[in-house]
């Protein structure tokens, strides 16, 4: 053990003076520091059973870039994040959401790695990224269901071109993570298995207060490539999905900020799927889900104060034979208590009907009191971001 | 092609556009002269010379390959050269194209006090597409300088300045004691062009919001953190103010730390050039716009201080380093008694620097324009290199 012990002291020894003398110069890197405390005191009462948990961590974690000038007016990034996940989630302790290198330059990025799939156009304002997983995203057809993080994260590779600052074309493949494996067994194939293209308008954050009052329009396609039974073509055996949303800033007031988002998805789906015996059924079956969200934003003295949201879920299945719906109400609010310290309150009640009754229950409430703490640091900073107003308004410098 | 070798081709290169043949060439020098502030152009309206400045976003290139956005008077920078005669009416019509807030203060002037341009004090700050017209009449003689005394720390490091010059034009003190028909205006500044973007982009943006709330009539001063006494501040705070200093607000950690040193808006090796002939006297009006001190060290020569912050000296003495501080002009008589090519620099060396390597910054020359070719042949190890001549612009590490 202390041998153990004197071999690591050396080691970090060495690395650390190998960090701060290098053999030679080289380009000192922007660093950036991200990190995010999300911590919730919840009571959940399911189908007529309550139960409590005092301390729900899930979704913090810290976030590490790197980013320099590269020649010919590229900029080169690599992110590592990772999360502290649900406990019954099966991955582990750690989940290594972010592991990517990016390139771009004023209009192009290239994208490879671990990071967010694109099967969602907007974010809403809930406690956590998954707390409507249902409606604001499209799910993985791959996955067993045991965790939010097979549909919100995988390995990606995409390709980006801005138009004119606001017009987003964007061209996306991913890897998603396929489960169940076999007992003890860890996934081996990590071939191409989706593909997809959005086209999305978007007002750059830094023109918030120049009164767009349409600030975002996005439309997405999806395509699932799955093993689908039967005799069928490859563009046949594709499980399509269509996104779209808008966010619509009705009052754009830096004091009494209210705005409206909405995310309609359109699963497509197999035909062949009129009844839901497990949860990756609910994947493949034709579904139309729709969320929509209504946020109230007060800034006291130039800094947010209070942040209030209602937001509405709805989803059908067309195709199942037993009339199957899905609805979600989640109400929220949030107290600055400093720079970026916020007090919340969330409530959301779900009710299944029809068969989604055998996966998922009848119903679901739950009341969440949380703490939430992001920090988001720079330092060796040497140049500006693409939408900074002044790139944006006075000609952009690489 | 290895690092190091693509640098010395890239330094040969760079080299080659400022061969001494074609440096003392009229091309060169007309282009060398571009690098002085341009005199201003005034209009008569009756007895008054009236001229006009404007204020607008920039994007400032000290040496090529790197830019960044600042502020600036008439998309110069430094700004236009108003050049007046001492005892003349001025009227100086200001137009701020921005969407920050800016005055302009007369460094050195003895202008009238609602003319000083010290926002809350003098004049409320001149806001976004507001005209405020500045009035005086020029005093003292000498040297001086203007520049915009809001958020002085960040306006000042980003391109808001220019000089101001008095004239004796019958009965120069300077002219009379060393006669002179050249002069040259050198204007010093120090910038921390991170710390510049950050705060322009966080300014812009803080000012978008509170014009937002202006045309709304939602604005009031505890926005503008302004208060009518220190009473009603204190009160304030009582009442859950917090003022941006504090450490849960956003002051920042660091006092900006200058990474390029100009002189009119150039480092090395694009800052002027200073020339001279043998048995010439130049007069060269040096200006500290910036924060930092510099410590101005000419090879060869000792100079004749002439003038501090634009009176002349009871009696000129020689220096060959003068020390140049924040807010502060010297005037200088340089001789033309010793031929060659001179190094002109700030000995404090980290300030002859480029994002902090070594040549750079405020690094310039004087150069004897009547020097025989022969006296800038190189030596053997230079010509073997591939060069033809001096000075060489060299950027190697």
């Amino acid at each position: 053990m202390f041998k153990q012990k004197l071999f690591l002291s050396l080691f970090s020894a060495v690395i650390m003076f190998a960090l701060k003398y290098p053999a030679y110069p080289q380009v000192t890197p922007e660093i950036q520091l991200g990190a995010r405390g999300v911590m919730s005191f919840n009571v959940d009462r399911a189908s007529g059973e309550t139960a409590s948990a005092v301390n729900d961590f899930s979704d913090s974690g810290p976030l590490v870039g790197f980013r320099q000038k590269l020649y010919n007016n590229f900029r080169g990034q690599l992110v590592i994040g990772f999360q502290f996940p649900d406990a019954d989630s099966d991955l582990g302790q750690l989940f290594f959401h972010q592991v990517f290198l990016k390139i771009e330059d004023q209009s192009n990025i290239l994208k490879m790695g671990r990071s967010r799939v694109r099967t969602a156009l907007i974010e809403f304002p809930t406690l956590r990224d998954d707390d409507a997983l249902h409606f604001t995203d499209v799910l993985n057809p791959f996955s067993a269901g045991e965790n939010s993080e097979d549909n919100q994260y995988g390995n990606v590779l995409e390709g980006t071109h801005i138009f004119g600052q606001r017009y987003w074309l964007r061209l996306h493949g991913e890897h998603f993570t396929e489960t169940p494996t076999a007992p003890g067994a860890a996934e081996t194939d990590f071939s191409l298995n989706a593909i997809g293209l959005s086209f999305a308008y978007r007002v750059p954050a830094s023109q918030r207060w120049n009164r767009p009052i349409l600030d975002q329009v996005g439309i997405s396609f999806n395509n699932f490539l799955t093993n689908r039974p039967g005799d069928f073509s490859e563009f046949e055996q594709a499980l399509k999905n269509i996104i779209v949303s808008t966010v619509v800033n009705v009052k754009p007031n830096p004091m009494h900020f209210l705005d409206v988002r909405h995310q309609t998805i359109y699963n497509v789906g197999f035909g062949e799927f009129t009844e839901l015996n497990e949860y990756a059924d609910l994947a493949r079956t034709k579904a139309i889900g729709t969320f929509t969200s209504l946020r109230y934003l007060y800034r006291s003295l130039e800094r947010p104060t209070m942040q209030l949201a209602l937001s509405f879920g709805y989803k059908t299945f067309p195709d199942l034979a037993n009339a199957t719906e899905q609805f979600q109400v989640v109400a929220n609010g949030f107290y600055r208590l400093g720079e970026n310290f916020d007090v919340g309150l969330q409530f959301q009640y779900q009710k299944f009907n029809g068969d989604l009754r055998g996966i998922l229950g009848s119903n679901e409430a739950r009341i969440q009191f949380a703490l939430i703490y992001s920090i988001d640091q720079l330092w060796n900073n040497q140049f500006d971001d693409r939408d900074s107003l002044l790139n944006l308004e006075h000609g952009y410098i690489p | 092609m290895k690092r190091r070798e693509f640098l010395a081709t890239s330094a040969a290169l760079t080299a080659a556009g400022l061969l001494p043949g074609t440096l003392l060439s009229e091309a060169v020098k007309q282009e060398n002269e571009k690098k002085f502030p341009k005199p201003l152009e005034f209009q008569m309206v009756g007895d008054t010379k009236e001229f006009e400045l404007f204020i607008d976003i920039a994007q400032q290139e000290p040496v090529p390959e790197f830019e960044f956005h600042t502020l600036s008077f008439n998309n110069q920078i430094p700004g236009p050269e108003i050049r007046v005669n001492r005892g003349d009416k001025v009227r100086v019509k200001f137009k701020n194209k921005t969407e920050l807030n800016h005055t302009i203060h007369w460094h050195g002037l003895h202008v009238p006090w609602r003319m000083d341009g010290v926002p809350y004090v003098t004049q409320m700050p001149v806001m976004s597409q507001q005209e405020f017209v500045y009035e005086f009449v020029a005093e003292p003689y000498g040297t001086h300088f203007y520049h915009c005394h809001w958020g002085t720390l960040l306006h000042m490091q980003s391109g808001m300045f220019g000089s101001i010059i008095i004239e004796e034009p019958k009965d120069d003190p300077i002219k009379k004691k060393f006669p002179y028909e050249r002069e040259y205006t050198l204007i010093y500044s120090a910038h921390d062009t991170n710390f510049i973007r950050g705060e322009l982009n966080y300014m812009l943006d803080r000012m978008k919001e509170r014009m937002y709330l202006m045309k709304n009539g939602r604005f009031d001063k505890e926005r503008f953190a302004t208060f009518d006494t220190k009473e009603q501040f204190l009160e304030a705070i009582k009442n859950g103010y917090s003022p941006p200093y504090t450490i849960n607000r956003r002051a920042p950690s660091e006092l900006p730390q200058p990474q390029w040193f100009t002189v009119n808006g150039k480092s090395y090796p694009m800052t002027p050039t200073l020339y001279i002939n043998e048995g010439e006297n130049i007069r060269v009006r040096l200006i500290n716009a910036g924060q930092l001190e510099h410590s101005l060290h000419l090879h060869g020569h000792d100079f004749w201080l002439v003038c501090d912050d634009g009176l002349p000296v009871p009696q000129p003495w020689q220096q060959n380093t003068a020390r140049l501080s924040p807010g502060k002009t010297l005037d200088i008589i340089i001789e033309g008694k010793n031929r060659g090519i001179w190094t002109f620099h700030d000995h404090d060396t980290s300030r002859v620097t480029n994002n902090g390597l070594y040549p750079g910054g405020t690094l310039m020359a004087l150069v004897y324009e009547d020097m025989p070719p022969e006296e800038a042949e190189l030596d053997m190890m230079a010509k073997k290199m591939g060069l033809k001549s001096l000075p060489i612009v060299a950027l190697d590490e």
